[in-house]
């Protein structure tokens, strides 16, 4: 819905954790009795019957129109598996699912690299500095897709774009960085990083300085470096973090479309079609809504695995940390 | 606690009514905008209100659509028409809406290329028991035929334009010495390639598949004296006979002489007009942009046809896009809107449309075999420099526009869109023939053809 | 006896510098090398953060030919307060700014109200079929937006919804992500104070009310934050469900400027820079929350 695209700030600072204590409900008085049912039905109400008419419905008939032949015009004709034939027969959607992998791939290492160095860096610099950092890092988090979308083409227009200016600075000659079939995904992935770093390096950051000081004098009797450091103590120590980052950070990366909808439209040549912008295009021209519905439940099928993945790492965390 | 439990489900009861009251503002009308013309103040008392959606390009032409739903309101009391002009980016996402809704308009304008897929599918209505034969005989058969199946007619042409002509600038060919626009496609490379220096580049064209999906129907139809799918859309035949138009566009491409991210899209003349472009494959409409928006440039703009593949001067280089006037399948009032389109594009009041194609200075032609006649007089006295070389090199040579589904012809512009960008022709070609017949697979396509 | 948080949101200075490793601090040559890379690596970050919005900042100050020229040039040649006074004085974006600023409202309103509501529940309350609703509720939270999207269209669409406000601020507002971390925040409440406040005779819901409403701060903050920002910066939503002009979100109003008036690139720039100021003023205002929430939610 408001919140289809990107995976919500608010997504990623909610590491499901459960809590240790949760046998911790309140016991004063106890026993499930008919009036705290009451009470209690009436606080879960709304959320209920919210979720259920805009999320649980949709999934219904979405899955009971994937079947179908239905346009907004003519009565609904069952075609089977047809629609999911069609779409897997799709070279188009299997390409753009594996742009999705791709894109993925280039945009999540890159934030956690850098995330990391960040979160490194205002750990060891001074309250009033590291405040500035983290703002400044964070910034970017709040911007919309669109605005992103809006600058990042006018930095890369072949005539008179900065980014052609720099690059001129050494001599390259300027280059059509969105034009170009080959570099225009690699285009797509910056304002995909730009837009998605702050959040990971301030979660990396908390985590850093929950790791006990005493491990880190400890290492600096022994006279270790800050590598040493970083490599014994500090990684294998957020390996959940990582874990959490690098799921929670695919699964929005391969979802991205706002961005190839409004600087690309997903070309040249389909090569920035990422999943749901292919998706969304055929809902947009098709005169049949099966076909695109089938697409979205494909895609949600592979998306599902690996956010299940997600909650099943996070839940086993509490047995690792002490 | 009885009290406490009621409050919370108070609470719950008000959160709910701020929903409904939520629900209740807005506009409360899914898809129908604030109307932009037609007078919607003093509807007559027990009129028929007919609800048109007007894709909106130039201010000229709104204008006109302006002017002549007035006039049919003032010209009489059963029927009302509410017009609300559509911009471009907004039209699939409203239309979609309205139609979701149930809500669409009771009449809409569309293209040529759409009109058969609706049909098909069930999205408008036929109008010939609506419009009269005599009303149908004056537009050319053609035309007629793409807007047809069967005995029934789905829409009334409104305008046809070609879609591809040459323009090119007189003043950069004196410059680099050629004193005629190219008449063959090597020499359109070869002057392509000398013309292009600093800002400006030698061609500009269609370089996205959607864009080149539409735009090269024609050249298609030059180079290999077919469309990529056989007549009764059974098979694919995006054969190597379109291998030379490829090549073209990668030879181009490779040479600097197209720029390597397009200044715009293919049915935007500004870059043209702005002095960007030595040539520029465009639409007809082109000439309304260039004598509107940059008068200075006029008399430096030539126009030819586009040089043939196989030297033959009369083979097709455009179709004849355009648009049409359709009825919703869902509308109440088909009648009415009938009456209305007959009034306005079947000869109710021939003055109002010449009226239209002066406005667009005359970049558009009629379907209308008598409105044209009158139109072409009046375009040769015109300001228009331009207009009697399309209608005499251009328009006669024409095609319709393809009406296979849109898919197909995306297929076509993505094979010349990969060669551009330095894929193999052949197997650019091979790519096409494939998805071509995966979606006549996919699509049941085959024997859908009309007629 | 009501707000004492438990769970304080640290200041920012906190997280930055907790656990400072004492000990040998590093000094001479080799300290002032770090100490110097450190600040070059700080600056370059925080230059290319925020480089994309300086620059659009500035590109709301220049000529539309200016914008995209070559040879390319930084600053404007003058600068030009046209754009900015321009962009003010189109009622349209005055009024998406205006309807998009309120619905974001409502929809953050509603959010906590709803998510809050049930996090308490889950949290705090036993009643039959708490497991079923909980893995009921918590599944929703797996389900990607595209899958939905369409269909929601639909449902939207059959219920009349369609190119009204509450089309924008009803399908989002419930949460399983906030719910779930709302919840996470509630266990940790202590048992102290409510244990007291029901030997008081006090209901459930006035242990809602009245103890836990007012230690909410920190965590309504992070998630007031997330909501308001989601529906600021929605664009594809309000593209298929919003039509008429009167309601265009402010997304929506940039992306049809964009389109429609391609060649006011100055103008475009003013627009934007304008339309990411409200979220940014309140990031700031509320940042030390906002970081702190991070901490929370994730960490402890």
């Amino acid at each position: 819905m408001t919140q289809t695209v990107q995976a919500p700030p608010g997504a990623a600072t909610v590491p499901p954790r459960v809590r240790r204590g949760r046998v911790k409900q309140p016991r004063v008085r106890t026993g499930v009795n008919a009036r705290s049912n009451v009470m209690a039905y009436a606080m879960l109400a709304p959320i209920v019957l919210l979720l259920t008419i805009f999320v649980v419905w949709p999934v219904i008939y979405a899955i009971y129109l994937s079947f179908y032949n239905w346009s907004f015009y003519t009565p609904p004709i069952p075609v089977g598996w047809r629609n999911y034939v069609n779409v897997l027969g799709d070279r188009t959607f299997i390409q753009s699912v594996g742009r999705g992998l791709l894109f993925a791939v280039i945009v999540v290492p890159v934030q956690l690299i850098i995330g990391f160095l960040f979160a490194s860096l205002v750990k060891s610099v001074s309250g009033k500095l590291a405040t500035v950092l983290k703002v400044s890092i964070y910034i970017p988090t709040i911007i919309s897709g669109v605005i992103a979308s809006i600058v990042f083409v006018l930095i890369y227009n072949y005539q008179g774009g900065i980014l052609n200016a720099f690059v001129g600075l050494f001599g390259i000659e300027k280059q059509a960085w969105l034009g170009n079939a080959e570099t225009a995904l690699g285009a797509l992935t910056v304002p995909a990083i730009w837009l998605g770093l702050g959040i990971g390096t301030l979660i990396m950051l908390a985590g850093m300085v929950d790791i006990p000081p005493s491990y880190y004098e400890a290492a600096d009797l022994d006279g270790a470096t800050w590598f040493q450091k970083t490599f014994y103590i500090t990684i294998p120590l957020m390996r959940n973090i990582f874990l959490y980052l690098l799921i929670a950070g695919f699964t929005a990366a391969v979802q991205q479309f706002e961005l190839p909808l409004v600087m690309t439209d997903g070309g040249p040549l389909e090569r920035t079609l990422l999943p749901n912008l292919y998706i969304f295009q055929h809902f947009r021209n098709d005169t049949y809504v099966g076909y695109s519905i089938a697409a979205a439940i494909l895609l949600m099928i592979v998306l599902g695995s690996i956010s299940a993945g997600i909650f099943r790492v996070l839940n086993s965390e509490k047995a690792v940390d002490g | 606690m009885r009290s406490t439990t009621f409050r919370a489900l108070g609470m719950v009861a008000a959160a709910s009514a701020v929903a409904l009251t939520l629900a209740a503002c807005g506009s409360g009308t899914p898809g129908q905008p604030a109307d932009t013309g037609g007078g919607g103040e003093d509807v007559p008392e027990g009129a028929t209100t007919v609800e048109f959606w007007q894709l909106s390009f130039q201010e000229v032409e709104n204008d006109w659509y302006t002017a002549v739903v007035d006039a049919f309101n003032s010209s009489q009391e059963e029927v009302h028409v509410n017009l609300t002009q559509v911009p471009g980016d907004a039209w699939e996402q409203r239309m979609t809406a309205a139609q979701a809704a149930g809500n669409a308009p009771d009449m809409y304008t569309i293209a040529y290329n759409g009109v058969i897929s609706a049909a098909s599918t069930g999205q408008i209505l036929s109008l010939s028991e609506h419009i009269g034969d005599d009303v149908w005989t004056d537009v050319q058969p053609e035309v007629l035929g793409s807007v047809s199946m069967g005995e029934d007619h789905y829409a009334f042409p409104m305008l046809v334009e070609p879609s591809a002509v040459l323009w090119y600038r007189t003043d950069l060919f004196e410059a680099a010495g050629i004193d005629a626009p190219p008449a063959t496609w090597d020499e359109l490379v070869e002057h392509a390639a000398t013309l292009t220096s600093g800002d400006v580049f030698g061609f500009g064209g269609p370089q996205s598949a959607g864009d080149a999906g539409w735009s090269t129907w024609g050249l298609q139809w030059n180079v290999a004296g077919h469309l990529p799918i056989s007549d009764d859309w059974s098979e694919a035949q995006c054969t190597d006979e379109y291998a030379p138009f490829l090549q073209a566009w990668q030879d181009m491409y490779a040479a600097g002489s197209l720029p390597q991210q397009a200044l715009s899209g293919v049915a935007d003349g500004n870059p043209l007009g702005q002095g960007q472009l030595a040539m520029n494959m465009g639409g007809s409409w082109f000439a309304s942009v260039l004598l509107n928006d940059f008068p200075e440039m006029v008399e430096n703009i030539a126009a030819a046809p586009m040089p043939s593949f196989h030297g033959d001067p009369t083979a097709p280089t455009a179709t004849l896009g355009g648009w049409t006037w359709v009825v919703d399948a869902k509308s109440e009032v088909p009648a009415e809107a009938a009456s209305f389109i007959e009034h306005a594009l079947g000869g109710g009041d021939d003055e109002q449309l010449l009226e239209y194609f002066a406005a667009t200075q005359y970049s558009k032609y009629s379907p209308r075999t008598t409105v044209n006649e009158n139109l072409i007089e009046a375009a040769s006295s015109s300001e228009n420099p331009w207009a009697a070389t399309i209608a005499e090199q251009i328009v006669p040579n024409s095609k319709p526009e393809a009406s296979y589904p849109w898919d197909i012809s995306l297929a076509f512009g993505t094979a010349l869109e990969q060669a551009m960008q330095g894929t193999d022709v052949s197997a650019a070609l091979a790519d096409c023939n494939a998805e071509i017949n995966r979606l006549i697979e996919a699509n049941q396509l085959a024997g859908t053809a009309p007629q | 006896m009501a707000a004492q948080t438990p769970v304080t949101a640290p200041a920012i200075s906190a997280i930055g510098q907790a656990p400072r490793s004492s000990g040998r601090s590093e000094g001479g040559l080799k300290g002032v090398l770090i100490g110097a890379g450190k600040a070059v690596m700080a600056t370059v970050i925080v230059l290319l953060a925020l480089f994309p919005l300086a620059w659009m900042l500035i590109a709301g100050f220049k000529s539309r030919s200016e914008v995209v020229e070559t040879p390319f040039q930084f600053f404007p040649d003058v600068w030009r307060v046209e754009n900015y006074q321009l962009i003010l004085q189109d009622p349209e974006f005055i009024r998406s700014m205006s309807v998009t600023f309120a619905g974001a409202i409502m929809f953050t309103v509603l959010s906590l109200a709803v998510n809050s509501l049930g996090a308490y529940a889950f949290a705090r309350l036993e009643f039959a079929f708490k497991n079923v609703l909980w893995v009921y509720v918590i599944t929703t939270m797996f389900i990607p937006g595209m899958a939905i999207l369409l269909t929601s269209f639909v449902v939207v669409t059959r219920l009349r919804m369609l190119d009204t406000l509450a089309v924008l601020v009803l399908p989002g507002a419930a949460s399983a992500a906030h719910l779930f971390f709302m919840r996470q925040y509630y266990l940790n409440v202590p048992l102290a104070m409510e244990e007291a406040a029901t030997l008081d005779g006090a209901s459930k819901w006035e242990i809602y009310r009245h103890i836990f409403l007012p230690m909410s701060k920190p965590v309504f903050v992070v998630v007031g934050m997330t909501s308001f920002l989601a529906f600021w910066n929605s664009y594809v939503w309000p593209i298929m469900t919003i039509t008429s002009r009167d309601l265009y979100q402010i997304q929506q109003y940039l992306a049809t400027f964009r389109s429609e008036r391609a060649a006011e690139l100055g103008m475009l720039m003013a627009g934007s820079t304008l339309a990411a100021l409200p979220v940014l003023i309140l990031f700031l205002i509320f940042q030390r929350h906002i970081i702190g929430g991070i901490k929370i939610a994730g960490l402890k």
